[in-house]
């Protein structure tokens, strides 16, 4: 692998190694949780989670599995480093956003520990740069507690059909209202603009409907500004589960497939705005 | 008012071939995206495009020459005297751009100089039509005709004497890598070697990054004076030059027709000085060192 | 829904001569149906819109919520329409803020009008347009709503035509809601309630009928020669004649002209469907606006009429089939915005628009450089002599074809020159003259030079 070359003498100085021959399967998922500058790189041996939180109220997780990688050495149980997400992607698509078909930039990601920069090899066409990111204290991610057994409501859309609505949502509303119900209007999308309101009705037998697993009638608002950012991972994904809990706590996970077909996933966990009663 | 009459000017000239008025318009287009306004220097043989280093300009200059039989079909001109047969004219290249862009489909293009509501370079397009009689756009950009006396200040510039030459990778690949770098940082450093190597770096406190560029192979320049300090030089020693991102970003972004031959003259923290090279034009770009 | 008034109201009447025309004709035709506004547009010379507007009370009676319940509008769209439905409502954005929204009798008509009121647009939908159509019977609901509003209902034009499959637009008394309902594929149901303002009905007054002058092409010809134009133009003027119409851009700063690029694209009459031309006219309107309606005609294939008279009275331009008629009013500016001098070169074309270049290559534009030596006393009078032998040049004149123009264009330029300080900067330009005309005694001094310059400038109109 031509990247061998530029490795520093003895790869164990390093706690993380880990290599790609597309760096687009790391850098694409990464962009659909870039709505804050700075995330939280964890390391396991099964794999990279990836986490942005906003406000105490918003947490996004991007995981890509160990399996994705062509090379993924971890040197302790697990590596934690809070890095600035903008110059990594600025980093990670060195070589350009949009590449000829075939032609890919290789990565090697290196890590010596606390204190250490995160260093980048990229090549592409023969050229290698070189990047040297900073780090920071990594901080704990918020718990948000939400487990399956207290999930109330939960159905499965394919993305196509979710992409368009969320698209489209009027901006002016400060709250994205979501219910979900046995009964009609089964899953809706609402918001409360300037102009009136609009809702987006999608019924259990549409065929864009995967999965239909309502056992009661919730009604939550979110804030529109926390979900917004949402759409990216939306527009990356073949598949969305929509899932709330007894608390009002929104779960929404998406299955990406990457250049190479493979799968990792993607989810948001948000609050319901407390400023409104549940109805 | 006291005025001297120093002599008549006229410039024409037509250009029918759809090749050549693409070819025109993209050497137009380029030049409208390196500067705002920019000086016009016509002579029996040549067009110039030149841009002097002005304050204004953030110190970069342009000399852009195109032999101008390989582009128009009719071409007369006659300059301020006899001796001085040329016509220097300043005008925002941007016009020139825009009139050009709704002619790409025309039968014939003629260009001349003319006097409307002021000196104007007058592009008259015969385009396509409906019917038997065709459609003519025409366009009057004013320009600014730019007395002998100054003409000394707007001399082609030296090259100067440089520590390395080097030709550039792909210009793509460049301009993608600065695209990237100037969102991380204000400014970059070139630097280059005789053994044909080029890195591109910048260095903050957030981050460094370098791109390393191999087996570009390193032009020779004959037996000029300028070979002079870079024969003692050793192979690998680097000369660099720091410069402002944007204006680097600027002149990549701008080009619009791959060159033939592209190089770099880098003079050791003073200058790089870049020369694109085509069939039928050349562009040679200034841009200074910072501190 | 049009309103023909059958006397002729010139630009620059006032609002009393108008609103008094307007109470005299109100009585004579016993009132106009849910009528309560009209506006008849101009422009001054200084570019705003003259706001003829009266306010006449509608006769109808407020209603009460029970009264509307069973009356209440009801339509739906199906299939390729809910995207020319969706269309017209972004070709309306592009003119005025609000969109006025009434279902007639005759079908639905969607309106605005910009801020200036120098600009309104009208789309009238015929029953036929709608897989079903229910007004609403007496007192016609009429509203307003802000066009961004209805816009975000039809946001992204493509997916339209593929998800869409029918388009429901009702009122919802209760809720004082208009309602959008659009049903989409895979059972997808969006469902929009806007809210209105109750409005005003929104007329223009306008003839087509009596202009003189009509054009009419397809909408690609039109898209054509726009494209010439930078988007950002805000001005066009159109000159016809009988053979040919002329696109010019329209500067109207004193301060940009000199700088100012200008464009102009000639057409010929063949290449129109329809071109009746009664007199040599130019008219100046918003660019801006028209495009607003050339997005819709592309689309929609239907050749596009521009009916138009003299400057100052507003262009119409229309299109229609047999579910649609579209018009667009738009104020022109009037003559007084038409200074005669206010460039040498393109002088005064209302009458006489140039003749074709089809002689470009021959009609050279040669033209002297003169630099200021020293200064010397010399007034900036064209008509003063030379200071001294070699210097203190004064201005040459143009040639025209015609003795008589050439005397016209003389002293026009002769004034604009006597405008210009004395010690104007060094670059100044001059025309060469070949015939001197008797007051042009200083050319005998010019030519003793050799230096003068041969034909006249092509802008000239020639006589024939």
């Amino acid at each position: 692998m031509p990247l061998s070359t530029q490795s520093e003498a003895g790869d164990d100085q390093y706690v993380l190694v880990a290599s790609l021959d597309n760096a687009k399967n790391l850098s694409n998922i990464l962009k659909a949780i870039t709505f804050k500058d700075h995330a939280l790189f964890n390391a396991t041996a099964n794999g990279l989670k990836v986490t942005v939180e906003d406000s105490k109220c918003l947490q996004a997780n991007a995981f890509i599995q160990a399996e994705i990688f062509q090379e993924f050495t971890i040197q302790e149980d697990s590596v934690s480093f809070q890095v600035n997400l903008t110059v990594l992607l600025d980093c990670l698509t060195i070589f350009g956003g949009s590449t000829v078909p075939g032609v890919t930039t290789a990565l090697r990601m290196c890590y010596k520990g606390y204190g250490f920069p995160l260093t980048l090899f990229l090549e592409e066409g023969g050229v290698v740069t070189v990047c040297k990111i900073n780090t920071q204290e990594p901080e704990d991610p918020i718990d948000f507690e939400f487990c399956s057994t207290n999930v109330t409501n939960k159905v499965i859309l394919q993305s196509d059909s979710l992409k368009e609505a969320f698209s489209e949502l009027d901006m002016t509303s400060e709250i994205l209202q979501i219910t979900m119900s046995p009964s009609q209007p089964y899953f809706r999308l609402s918001t409360f603009g300037n102009a009136g309101n609009a809702h987006y009705d999608y019924p259990k037998d549409s065929d864009m409907m995967e999965l239909f697993q309502c056992t009661k009638t919730q009604t939550n608002r979110y804030k529109m500004s926390l979900l917004k950012p949402s759409t990216k991972a939306l527009a990356l994904s073949c598949k969305v589960s929509v899932r709330t809990d007894n608390r009002g706590f929104l779960s929404l996970q998406y299955l990406v497939r990457n250049d190479d077909g493979q799968i990792c996933f993607v989810e948001y966990y948000c609050c319901p705005d407390e400023e409104v009663e549940e109805e | 008012m006291g005025v001297e009459i120093i002599g008549k000017m006229k410039f024409r000239a037509k250009l029918v071939d759809v090749g050549c008025l693409n070819h025109f318009t993209r050497v137009v287009n380029t030049i409208s995206k390196l500067t705002k306004t920019c000086t016009l220097r016509l002579t029996t043989d040549n067009l110039f495009f030149m841009l002097s280093d002005k304050v204004a300009n953030g110190g970069v200059s342009m000399w852009c020459e195109l032999s101008q039989a390989n582009f128009f079909d009719e071409f007369q001109l006659e300059g301020v005297s006899a001796e001085a047969n040329e016509i220097y004219l300043e005008f925002q290249p941007e016009n020139l751009s825009r009139a050009l862009r709704t002619a790409q489909n025309a039968k014939s293009l003629k260009i001349k100089l003319t006097k409307k509501h002021c000196p104007c370079l007058t592009l008259a397009a015969e385009l396509p039509s409906l019917s038997s009689v065709s459609r003519v756009v025409t366009h009057d950009i004013p320009v600014d005709v730019i007395p002998r006396r100054l003409w000394q200040d707007l001399k082609e510039p030296n090259v100067p004497e440089f520590d390395v030459s080097i030709y550039l990778p792909p210009l793509k690949t460049m301009k993608n890598v600065v695209d990237r770098m100037k969102n991380l940082s204000h400014h970059l450093v070139v630097e280059a070697n005789l053994s044909g190597e080029m890195n591109l770096k910048i260095e903050t406190d957030l981050v460094s990054v370098s791109t390393h560029f191999k087996d570009l192979g390193n032009p020779s320049w004959g037996d000029d004076a300028s070979q002079g300090p870079s024969q003692d030089r050793a192979a690998e020693a680097m000369a660099c030059a720091r410069v402002d991102i944007k204006k680097l970003q600027q002149f990549l972004a701008s080009q619009q027709v791959n060159p033939s031959k592209a190089m770099c003259n880098i003079v050791n923290k003073r200058m790089l000085h870049f020369i694109l090279l085509h069939e039928d034009v050349s562009l040679q770009y200034f841009i200074p060192a910072v501190a | 829904m049009m309103h023909v008034s059958t006397e002729r109201q010139r630009a620059s009447a006032t609002f009393q001569k108008f609103s008094q025309w307007l109470r005299e004709s109100e009585a004579r035709n016993g009132g106009f149906w849910g009528y309560s506004e009209v506006w008849y547009y101009g422009k001054q010379n200084n570019g705003t819109a003259i706001d003829l507007q009266t306010e006449i009370q509608s006769d109808a009676p407020h209603t009460t919520c029970e009264d509307r319940t069973s009356h209440k509008m009801d339509c739906m769209v199906t299939g390729g329409n809910v995207k020319v439905l969706a269309k017209a409502i972004h070709s309306l954005s592009r003119i005025g803020e609000e969109l006025y929204l009434e279902p007639q009798e005759d079908g639905l008509a969607l309106r605005t009008v910009n801020s200036s009121r120098s600009a309104y647009a009208c789309f009238l939908f015929a029953p036929l347009f709608f897989q079903k159509y229910v007004p609403g019977r007496n007192p016609t609901f009429r509203c307003k709503m802000a066009v961004k509003c209805v816009q975000a209902v039809f946001r992204s034009l493509s997916s339209l035509e593929k998800t869409v499959e029918r388009c429901h637009i009702e009122l919802n008394v209760e809720k004082s809601r208009l309602t959008f309902t659009l049903h989409c594929k895979h059972g997808l149901l969006k469902t929009h309630n806007l809210s209105f303002q109750d409005s005003e009905s929104l007329q223009a007054v306008f003839d087509k009928d009596s202009c003189p002058n009509i054009l009419q092409a397809q909408p690609r010809l039109l898209v054509d020669t726009v494209l010439h134009f930078p988007p950002s133009l805000e001005e066009v003027s159109v000159s016809v004649s009988g053979e040919r119409v002329w696109f010019r851009n329209h500067v109207e700063e004193e301060a940009e002209r000199s700088r100012a690029m200008l464009t102009e694209l000639c057409i010929s009459a063949e290449e129109f469907e329809q071109f009746a031309v009664s007199a040599p006219t130019r008219i100046t309107f918003c660019l801006k606006e028209m495009r607003g309606l050339l997005m819709f005609a592309e689309s929609s294939g239907l050749p596009v009429s521009l009916y138009f008279d003299e400057p100052g009275r507003p262009v119409v331009l229309s299109l229609t089939d047999s579910v649609l008629e579209v018009n667009f009013v738009l104020a022109t500016l009037s003559e007084e915005s038409h200074p005669q001098n206010h460039d040498n070169t393109n002088t005064d074309r209302r009458a006489r628009p140039p003749p074709p270049p089809d002689d470009f290559m021959n009609d050279d534009m040669d033209f002297l450089i003169a630099m200021e030596t020293t200064e010397l006393a010399a007034g900036g009078s064209g008509c003063s002599p030379p200071q001294a032998q070699d210097a203190g040049m004064s201005q040459l004149r143009t040639r025209a074809a015609s003795e008589g123009e050439e005397e016209e264009e003389d002293r026009e330029e002769e004034a604009e020159d006597t405008g210009r300080p004395p010690n104007k900067k060094f670059r100044s330009l001059f025309f060469g003259s070949v015939l001197p005309t008797s007051s042009q005694a200083t050319n005998q001094t010019l030519r003793s030079q050799d230096v003068l310059a041969s034909d006249s400038e092509d802008e000239d109109p020639e006589s024939s």
